[in-house]
């Protein structure tokens, strides 16, 4: 017999025994890429005509739906995109969601737009980062996405490249988002709740499907989904706190209804409170849209902030702060604290308050004093508020560089101990630091 | 009262006056330093910038009780009408002053961001003069001076 068209038996058995495996990682590749992978839609060559009172309705949802807050960047070139947003996997910069061919979506359908906001897949099949809350805008009624289709398309087409994402590893290789979605993307149709009014209705499909804001007020999980068990729970933006919209809600006072609207419409709740940080551009892109849509937002949160017990404190006793107590375990760093307060804060916020000092609150009314952690209130101190050019009223100067770090730390203190009266923030010395880094 | 000792342009003084005088007061009342100007006095303006250990502050809402060691400059620091320092000689070359009520905070917020960044962008100088206003519109000559003052300490054309 010729050997060479026998091979020995034990070579034999050693193919026999990887064709399992093989074939198995062939079916696991099959199959991740049939996850992972997603056609391109054709793109079209011009956009169709739309009608005005389309493009007037999509603006305005497009207000609700902040798009403003992260495709803006340069309010003279609007939704050009190319905003960068640190995430725990690496930074993202928004895209141009102008109807420029190259660089924009004016190749897009109206399919291609729908898919991106409900499958989170851009035009040419490739995944995009659940940065982009298309986990929210699944929900979307297929009549809202159209109009806001016709808003977009019919806006100046701007020449702007994304700039390059930059992920950790391996999270800049798309097709693992599919993965992601699996757990996190829900893709089901809005259903209101018949047992709740028209106006909670409309308030909690805005605010859960295109306001989003459930994707800052509720925590994430370790993998950057929405903790749905922890609904309104309180979560973090852009290194700021964010506030509980539930039973935990920290603010001193409790919300009303009308309170709240007024707040998501301007800014300021008269004597209760001030948006600031990422806030500021939720707030300035809401007062395009449709009152009576912001209304019924306020109705739907106000459902769930309502729940929160009244408490007492000291947010109901008017006058000053007082000196820290001369037994104070803490007594330096409180004179530290209560010397920057007195000379640097009194100014406008509490015997010096005056016509200019604006909605500048007595602080303890500050919501941000009742925090769970120090993060908002040190961003306040440091950055201070500077809301868009034209509103004055909610202006506070950046303290950042005329308080040293310790300062800073100990205004922070004293302020949680004699404003606020609630159990001292731990590190708060670390977070001044952190508050720093850009 | 309190007295506090102030280092201002290197030199050391002695004030005595109350924690929450605005460190412009001081300067300018009590150490005769009247380069930095009072604007809105609400820190809107930037008439008044000063350096505070080496950053831009508004010095009308600097209480002088937080002041500390931290060294003060104001534009008398820069040079003086014989020998004008770096920043002030390309103040005049771009003739960048108009009414020059805003000059010394101008100059001062420029400074801060010329010992801190020596290479800026054109794009970092915009971002950094940003809370500065002048009232007369000569930002525009500002921008080319704060460029040219950079471009004279640290060589031309190091950043694009």
């Amino acid at each position: 017999m010729d050997p060479a068209n026998h091979p020995p038996q034990p070579r034999r058995h050693a193919r026999r025994r990887w064709i399992v495996p093989a074939l198995l990682l062939l079916v696991l590749v099959l199959a991740a890429f049939v996850i992972m992978w997603r056609p391109a839609i054709a793109p079209q060559q011009a956009a169709p005509g739309f009608d005005p009172a389309t493009i007037e309705r999509g603006q305005r949802l497009a207000a609700v739906g902040t798009c403003a807050a992260c495709h803006t960047v340069d309010p003279s070139r609007p939704f050009a995109g190319g905003l960068a947003l640190a995430t725990p996997f690496g930074t993202v910069y928004s895209t141009n969601i102008t109807p420029d061919v190259r660089t924009g979506i004016g190749g897009w359908t109206e399919a291609a737009f729908t898919r991106a906001l409900r499958e989170g897949v851009s035009r040419d099949g490739h995944l995009l980062y659940p940065a982009f809350p298309y986990d929210h805008y699944t929900r979307l009624a297929q009549d809202d996405i159209r109009a806001m289709y016709a808003y977009f398309m019919t806006r100046p087409a701007l020449d702007a490249p994304a700039p390059e994402n930059d992920m950790t590893f391996p999270f800049g290789f798309r097709p693992l988002v599919a993965f992601w979605n699996i757990l996190y993307l829900k893709k089901e149709p809005w259903r209101p709740d018949p047992a709740k009014g028209v106006e909670w209705n409309r308030g909690a499909y805005l605010s859960e499907a295109l306001a989003h804001c459930t994707a800052c007020h509720t925590p994430r999980t370790k993998l950057g989904g929405t903790d749905f068990k922890r609904h309104l729970d309180g979560g973090v933006a852009e290194g700021w706190y964010v506030p509980a919209l539930n039973a935990k809600s920290p603010s001193p006072v409790p919300w009303t209804r009308e309170h709240l609207a007024e707040y998501l419409r301007t800014g300021i709740a008269p004597d209760h409170a001030v948006a600031g940080g990422p806030m500021q551009s939720v707030v300035e892109n809401l007062r395009l849209a449709d009152p009576r849509d912001v209304d019924a937002i306020a109705t739907y949160i106000h459902g769930y902030l309502a729940q929160a017990p009244v408490r007492q404190t000291r947010a109901a006793v008017p006058g000053s702060l007082p000196a820290p107590a001369a037994g104070d375990p803490d007594l330096a760093r409180m004179r530290i604290g209560y010397d920057a307060y007195v000379t640097a804060c009194a100014r406008c916020h509490e015997v010096g308050r005056e016509a200019t000092s604006g909605a500048a609150l007595p602080l303890q009314k500050a919501v941000a004093l009742y925090d769970p952690d120090p993060r908002s209130l040190i961003h306040i101190v440091r950055d201070g508020i500077a809301p868009p050019d034209g509103e004055p009223a909610r202006w506070m100067p950046a303290f950042g560089a005329i308080l040293t770090d310790d300062q800073t730390a100990a205004l922070t203190a004293y302020l949680r101990r004699y404003g606020a009266g609630q159990p001292q923030w731990e590190q708060i010395e670390d977070k001044v630091k952190k508050a720093k880094q850009p | 009262m309190t007295t506090y000792h102030l280092r201002v342009n290197g030199r050391e003084h002695a004030v005595d006056t109350d924690p929450d005088t605005p460190l412009l007061y001081v300067l300018r009342n009590d150490l005769q330093l009247n380069g930095a100007k009072f604007g809105c006095g609400l820190g809107q303006c930037g008439a008044c910038a000063v350096t505070l250990g080496g950053e831009a502050v508004m010095s009308c809402l600097v209480p002088v009780s937080v002041v500390g060691e931290r060294p003060v400059g104001t534009v008398e620091g820069l040079g003086n009408a014989q020998a004008p320092g770096a920043l002030q000689q390309a103040f005049i070359a771009e003739q960048a002053a108009q009414c020059g009520y805003c000059i010394a905070g101008m100059m001062m917020r420029a400074q801060s961001l010329l010992a801190n960044n020596p290479t800026p962008t054109d794009a970092e100088i915009r971002r950094h003069m940003m809370p500065n206003l002048c009232r007369c519109g000569t930002h525009m000559r500002i921008l080319r001076a704060v460029r040219r003052a950079a471009d004279a300490l640290h060589g031309k054309g190091a950043k694009a």
